[in-house]
């Protein structure tokens, strides 16, 4: 079990209020994710789940217990860090124990879980290693395992994917993704990539400035953004944003068209437009185009195949349905 | 000129002045060692200059090793060093722990901690025990005084008087004397020395990963845990420095066991060669060369000891 619920939660460091009082519930065995630019208040809210900060006001429930008072170790939670956090002058083996020495496991039973979480990490051959001789994405596995023989009844993740590379990153996704599929126990996951938080995520918690911006599944925040903060946040590349007289025909203050949702034509369209620079992905083109007129310069995703350069005149025309429109305080208009 | 010759010839120089730097000392000595050198002998006058017609092989060992001293002076001088590291460590990772928490005025609390490594080695000695250690005029004597007054004041008083005249009078310690002159040194040196344990633990305490700290927390480690698993490895390391360079600095101690007793029931190898070198060279010499295979055997040993019980 592993409901996680946040009430009316609120932090203070100083007089700067880094959180205010929000609401939160995560469910049993969901896959949550916080994300949000830097400095957000992602990873604070994270540690407040945790124990590790003391919350200022509110309460944190768990399996409708209050937690708030409860110290950290007390709580069921394991928490995978940016940096690993293992203890460098241990082995695999001991840094896999360590939780379970210090609950005091007997040893047949530890021994148990750490075959077990060294077989479902593949970690094996390297149990009586340091994790000083482990490679980046071995650590994070190691920590992962650490985390596991605890069977906690949800697991914290800040950030866990920041410090490997590209490649890594992604099979590491895979991973957790699957973890989660096999375990079913609730997981938070913090990280300020969107991309991240797309695959991987049952519920996208979207934050700024400490404030909860949008809760919803991949999809509705990509369909339905409530706001231009969110709608610029999800997707890749970025959403365009039109103010002025063409919002104005759709009777918004500003309008949103995600580059996907942009028909390009070398002969007729909405938009007269010249490239700036074309972006080969090989899938994929993205083209950055000014209009012509003036205006904001707008990302274009087209076909790989799709043949442009540098001064070629291009016209734009939008989606009509996947127009998104927001009035002068950035809010959706339905 | 090949690639490496060039940067090799640049470095000669130095390290040649090294190797003379060490080896002329070293080698002196072992000739001296293995020679009669007297400075003063008015029955033998040609052992007054160094010469290998003076040859004496083994005899100058076999002189130092049969002095009454000797033994002694060994035995005593891992005593003193021994001793100063076990309290020096201990004393600097607790002092190190305490000031590494915020609180007010850290900063001057932290120069005011380092400030005994400062003073000079003789100094040190003369305060101490002039100004604590001595039984009359010293801080020692003076509350040793104190209690016996309080004492004897409560003797007379009601109730408790009949307890109190139980009680014997007290003697301050004599820290001059033969028995416990070396305590004397190792309270002084320690008192000097810990400052520099606290700065290196201190700084390596600062550079503790403090995410560490916090997965042990949600492991479920209480204070004791941490310390022992997280603080006392990753400190392995410095105190085996503080070890290896104390034990190096304390083998040679020498102005305060002179300051505190002239060397009477407390002598170590340095004092030794000082004694010796009043007259018979031949024989400090070799007192010398001792030395020399005593920090050799002192660092291996204390080397290979923490190394094992902390970095496993």
């Amino acid at each position: 079990m592993g409901r996680i619920v946040l009430d009316k939660v609120s932090k203070k460091f100083g007089d700067v209020e880094v959180i205010p009082p929000l609401d939160l519930t995560i469910e049993d065995g969901e896959f949550a994710v916080f994300v949000g630019p830097s400095g957000c208040g992602k990873s604070t809210l994270l540690r407040l789940i945790a124990g590790l900060e003391e919350v200022t006001s509110g309460d944190v429930i768990i399996d409708e217990e209050v937690v708030t008072q409860v110290p950290p170790s007390k709580r069921g939670l394991a928490m995978v860090f940016q940096s690993y956090a293992l203890y460098p002058h241990m082995s695999v083996r001991k840094n896999i124990a360590f939780p379970m020495r210090m609950a005091k496991v007997d040893a047949a039973e530890q021994e148990r879980r750490i075959e077990a979480a060294a077989k479902a990490l593949n970690l094996t051959d390297y149990l009586d290693r340091k994790p000083g001789q482990l490679s980046g994405g071995q650590r994070q596995r190691v920590a992962i395992g650490r985390a596991i023989v605890r069977d906690p009844s949800a697991f914290l993740f800040d950030e866990p994917l920041s410090n490997l590379d590209a490649a890594l990153r992604v099979g590491m996704r895979l991973e957790i993704s699957e973890m989660h599929e096999r375990l079913q126990t609730t997981m938070i996951y913090v990280t300020h990539d969107q991309i991240e938080a797309m695959t991987m995520a049952d519920k996208i918690v979207v934050l700024q400035a400490g404030v909860i911006e949008q809760v919803g599944s991949p999809l509705e925040l990509y369909n339905a953004p409530c706001n231009r903060f969110v709608a610029g946040f999800i997707g890749s590349p970025t959403m365009n944003f039109l103010e002025g007289a063409e919002a104005a025909k759709h009777g918004a203050h500003s309008i949103g068209v995600r580059p996907e949702h942009i028909a390009i034509s070398t002969t007729d369209g909405t938009w007269k437009a010249t490239v700036g620079v074309a972006e080969h992905l090989g899938s994929d083109t993205f083209l950055y185009v000014h209009p012509d007129g003036g205006g904001e310069a707008m990302t274009v995703r087209v076909d790989g195949e799709f043949a442009a350069r540098h001064g070629d005149t291009v016209y734009l025309t939008p989606t009509a349905e996947k127009i998104h429109r927001f009035n002068d305080n950035g809010l959706r208009i339905t | 000129m090949s690639k490496r010759t060039l940067p090799r010839l640049l470095q000669s120089p130095a390290v040649l002045l090294l190797l003379v730097w060490m080896l002329v000392p070293l080698g002196m000595t072992l000739y001296f060692s293995f020679i009669r050198y007297v400075l003063n002998s008015l029955r033998r006058p040609e052992w007054t200059k160094p010469s290998l017609s003076n040859w004496r092989g083994f005899g100058n060992y076999e002189f130092v090793m049969s002095s009454k001293d000797f033994w002694f002076a060994i035995q005593n001088s891992l005593f003193i060093v021994c001793s100063i590291l076990f309290a020096t460590v201990i004393l600097g990772i607790l002092i190190a722990i305490l000031i590494n928490r915020v609180f007010p005025g850290r900063g001057i609390v932290r120069v005011l901690l380092i400030s005994p490594f400062f003073v000079m080695p003789a100094v040190n000695a003369v305060l101490w025990i002039n100004m604590i250690l001595d039984p009359v005029l010293g801080l020692n004597g003076l509350a040793v005084a104190g209690i016996n007054d309080l004492v004897a004041s409560l003797q007379s008083a009601p109730l408790v008087g009949g307890f109190f005249s139980l009680w014997p009078e007290f003697e301050p310690i004599s820290f001059r004397a033969t028995q416990t002159s070396a305590y004397a040194v190792i309270m002084m040196v320690t008192w000097q020395w810990t400052p520099f344990a606290v700065l290196i633990f201190m700084t390596s305490l600062q550079s503790e990963d403090q995410q560490q700290k916090e997965a042990a927390v949600l492991d479920g480690a209480g204070v004791w845990s941490q310390f022992r698993f997280l603080t006392l490895p990753h400190l392995g390391r410095p105190i085996a420095i503080v070890v290896m360079i104390q034990a190096i600095f304390h083998l040679s101690l020498y102005a305060e066991i002179e300051i505190v007793s002239r060397g009477n029931g407390n002598k170590n190898l340095p004092y030794l060669i000082g004694e010796f070198a009043n007259n018979n060279i031949g024989a400090a010499s070799a007192t010398g060369i001792f030395a020399v295979i005593l920090a050799n055997i002192v660092a291996i040993f204390l080397l290979r000891m923490v190394g094992k019980t902390l970095m496993e």
